[in-house]
């Protein structure tokens, strides 16, 4: 694959219309302002037909999976039963990761943060659900999710535990007779102010020391007692996605929103390679969201430097200049590059590998801001005045160095995988 | 309700157009969907579905065989498509066109309602639906920025410059339809998937039994010439010396605004 296929540029010009008519008139309100991205993400979802394709998609595999265990072949709470994001109508995954991947890059050449609160409510939350879940709680939680009704948060960072997510988690469940009791605070939650649905992480304390304990997971809804979600954190970038704190003080939860209602759900190779398919599927994600920067750096880029004029010619014409172009064109082509190969694998029905999405999450993501930076060194002054566009990609860009794993974590698991 | 809708494919208007040897449009690259038809495809997809079952057919001269502005019209739910493609049809003049697209209605067969826009975005001729009317033996209804259907008949708003006025007629019609009239769907996903799969009925103007009567023989237009537009003169500015208002007042009484 080397270009988009005739189908794909159909989606890809139908979203772009969509973005420029419906989302940038709101761009001023979703970074300055207090708008929330959910209502123009659901009419994204209800415009094209999102929505009803991935409750068709959803009642297919449920239906299936229920057949399965209605045959015993199966069990609830199988891993890899439903992958939120994929909606492949029976065509080969690479035309359908093609759809998802779309939209994320349209949506990023104007408010990257709505893909992120896309992305962690579909991409995360309804994938956590449907990959460890009871057909039970799918139903319950998972369905509203895909199709946007629901607004997901996946609640595993907290204040002292990062990188090292499961190593310094400090959150815990107790058995308390037939239920449980959860505690603890979760930070830089996407969605957390506002969702619905939220996955919460934590440790079963069993009376064992931290480093021992299992990982479980519980689905809770907004409004629970004991179940605090703070306003949206204060930023430097990626203002169109809501980030909030949790706050759980004796959450009071029964099985049923055990994950999996499984205490082992999340332990052994099951749970390793439920959490590797995660962060792949993520870390495609950010490549895709780098190329939509990119690309729009490059179209700002390259239109500035043709109407910019100074010492009496366009500064298009300055080596220089055109240096920094040059360049912003390589990263355009090698982060489509990466994204092809993914969609490529897809299509092939060859996942992949995690060392492989982290280098691909890793190039993308400093490919996307250096480009978003040099685009501002290109815009001079005007690019440091939060009029023009490259100095809003600038501050989003620089999270995707971030999340979804640092650069420093996607270096240690491609280096784990060159050196295993 | 059998609706027909003209639909045009045209160069992108986002890329500068460049002219041939005989001053008409260069039609080679990737041809796009005129938006200005847009509102009839989605006018007809709204009438069938008020009227409880129907199919939109869509009619359509292209150079190359491009069907991409006809997928697109396919994508937001029209049935399927008639395209003229024929190296023959080059040079057609507004009559050769509408005489072309009334046997595309005729091949459509039992059609109760032909749509089309009240000019296109590249040719602006805005005389091939009333000419095409004549040819089908149809009433040519224009102008329409509202549009109902009941019982057998069509009752149109007809925009004018102080209004509209009320038009009505029996079917089958041909309509043109403002731009505006309806805000056009965006295709789905699902929609463009299915676009790739509908029939399109490719023909040539041999099929049409047109052959000696389009393109560069047939044509009773020539294009003679084309000048550059005027570029836009500069505005008058007015100082104001505390009576800016009374020459604001007057010169918008010389226009008769108020």
């Amino acid at each position: 694959m080397f270009e988009w296929s005739e189908e794909h540029r159909m989606i890809r010009d139908a979203v772009r219309e969509f973005v420029d008519k419906e989302v940038r008139p709101h761009r001023d309100e979703l970074e300055h302002g207090d708008m929330a991205p959910y209502d123009l993400l659901r009419k994204l979802y209800r415009t094209f037909g999102m929505d009803q394709m991935a409750a068709a998609s959803f009642d297919r595999r449920l239906a299936a999976e229920e057949a399965s265990a209605g045959e015993g072949s199966a069990g609830e709470g199988s891993a890899g039963a439903s992958r939120a994001s994929s909606d492949d109508e029976g065509d080969g995954g690479g035309r359908s990761s093609g759809f998802t991947m779309l939209p994320i890059i349209e949506l990023c050449k104007c408010s990257p943060g709505m893909v992120t609160a896309m992305g962690v409510s579909v991409g995360l939350t309804a994938a956590a659900i449907n990959a460890k879940g009871t057909v039970a709680q799918k139903r319950r939680w998972a369905r509203d999710l895909l199709t946007m009704e629901k607004i997901g948060a996946w609640a595993i960072t907290e204040p002292s535990s990062g990188s090292d997510a499961f190593g310094s988690m400090l959150s815990t469940a107790r058995r308390d007779g037939d239920e449980y009791l959860l505690n603890g605070s979760k930070t830089f939650i996407t969605n957390g102010p506002y969702a619905d649905t939220i996955v919460f992480i934590c440790k079963l304390d069993e009376g064992n020391p931290p480093a021992e304990r299992k990982v479980v997971q519980f689905v809770l809804d907004s409004g629970m007692a004991g179940l605090e979600q703070s306003k949206p954190l204060r930023k430097m970038g990626l203002h169109s996605s809501p980030t909030g704190m949790l706050f759980l003080d004796d959450v009071r939860v029964g099985r049923d929103r055990l994950l999996g209602e499984s205490e082992d759900a999340f332990t052994g190779r099951q749970g390793r390679e439920a959490s590797k398919a995660t962060f792949v599927m993520e870390r495609s994600g950010v490549a895709a969201m780098a190329l939509g920067m990119i690309e729009r750096c490059l179209e700002l880029s390259v239109r500035y430097a043709k109407e910019r004029v100074q010492f009496g010619k366009p500064i298009g014409e300055f080596q220089l200049i055109q240096l920094k172009l040059a360049k912003m064109e390589v990263a355009r082509l090698n982060v489509e590059n990466l994204v092809f190969r993914y969609l490529e694998s897809s299509a092939a029905g060859v996942p992949m590998t995690l060392a492989e999405a982290s280098a691909m999450k890793l190039y993308a993501a400093q490919a996307a801001t250096e480009a978003a930076l040099e685009a501002v060194q290109l815009f001079g002054g005007n690019g440091y005045m939060a009029e023009y566009e490259v100095e809003q990609i600038a501050r989003d860009a620089k999270v995707l160095q971030i999340y979804a794993g640092t650069d420093e974590i996607q270096v240690t698991h491609i280096a784990r995988h060159l050196l295993a | 309700m059998h609706v027909v809708v003209c639909v045009k494919q045209i160069p992108d208007p986002a890329v500068p157009g460049a002219l041939d040897a005989y001053n008409t449009l260069q039609r080679e690259g990737k041809l796009i969907l005129d938006e200005s038809d847009s509102y009839g495809v989605e006018m007809a997809l709204q009438l069938v579905d008020a009227a409880g079952g129907g199919e939109v057919t869509l009619i359509s001269m292209a150079p190359n065989g491009e069907v991409s502005g006809l997928r697109t019209a396919l994508a937001m739910g029209a049935a399927k498509a008639i395209l003229v493609s024929d190296p023959a049809l080059a040079g057609s003049d507004a009559l050769g066109t509408a005489k072309v697209l009334a046997k595309c209605v005729e091949r459509a067969g039992g059609v109760d309602l032909v749509l089309a826009a009240t000019e296109s975005s590249d040719g602006y001729t805005g005389t091939v639906p009333a000419q095409m009317a004549e040819l089908l033996s149809m009433p040519a209804l224009t102008f329409a920025k509202h549009v109902e259907v009941a019982d057998g008949k069509i009752k149109i708003q007809r925009q004018t410059e102080a209004g509209y006025d009320v038009v009505e007629a029996s079917l089958p019609v041909v309509v043109t339809v403002t731009a505006g009239v309806v805000e056009p769907r965006y295709p789905s996903f699902k929609g463009i998937m299915a676009a790739k799969n509908k029939p399109v009925d490719a023909v040539t103007a041999a099929d049409l039994g047109l052959a000696d009567q389009v393109g560069w023989a047939g044509a009773r237009q020539e294009i003679t010439g084309v000048t550059q537009a005027p570029a836009r003169q500069a505005g008058e500015k007015i100082e104001d010396d505390g009576t800016g208002f009374e020459k604001i007042v007057g010169y918008l009484e010389k226009l008769k605004v108020i």
